[in-house]
């Protein structure tokens, strides 16, 4: 699997823990990494994903349907799903602030996983803001 | 270095930094079934 996915666009490197089932994955310097990419990947290696987090830095954007958007570069963007935390930072929409937030973008849900649960737009569950300039 | 090129500088300054910090740091799993 570490093979596979050090295979993948953007990876740097990637660091397998067998004992806890942790895969911490850095992005070479660009940060162009796709996460879904990713969990499809893990899936073709034949290893079930129950969580992915990531951290990411960029600009809060409101999109047509005025939802909360993360935009991380020019074609790279997550919806937030509402939670305390994204309603708080509703005011720093389509502002100049940067920020660094931590958030969860995909659990695994009940049943047997299937590759299709990765093609759904997948949003980003705000668990920390680290840091806003 | 005259002022119109300083001035040019400092807008593709502005236009490009924050492009260039937002990006993807990390990315943690937690996996099933690795043998």
């Amino acid at each position: 699997m570490k093979q596979h996915l050090q295979r993948q666009s953007g990876v740097a490197n990637v660091d397998v823990s067998l004992i806890d089932g942790k895969v911490e994955v850095t992005p070479k310097e660009d940060g162009k990494v796709d996460p879904t990419q990713l969990l499809k990947a893990t899936y073709d290696s034949g290893v079930s994903v129950a969580e992915l987090d990531m951290t990411a830095t960029g600009k809060l954007v409101k999109d047509s349907s005025g939802n909360l958007v993360l935009q991380v570069n020019a074609s790279q963007s997550f919806v937030l799903a509402q939670n305390g935390l994204s309603k708080g930072l509703e005011p720093l929409a389509d502002s100049a602030t940067v920020l660094t937030v931590r958030g969860q973008l995909f659990k695994k849900g009940a049943g047997k996983q299937k590759k299709s649960e990765f093609s759904a737009a997948l949003k980003l569950v705000l668990l920390e803001v680290q840091r806003k300039e | 270095m005259n002022g119109k090129h300083l001035g040019f500088l400092l807008l593709a300054g502005c236009l490009f930094v924050p492009q260039l910090q937002a990006q993807i740091k990390h990315i943690e799993m937690r996996v099933e079934g690795m043998t």
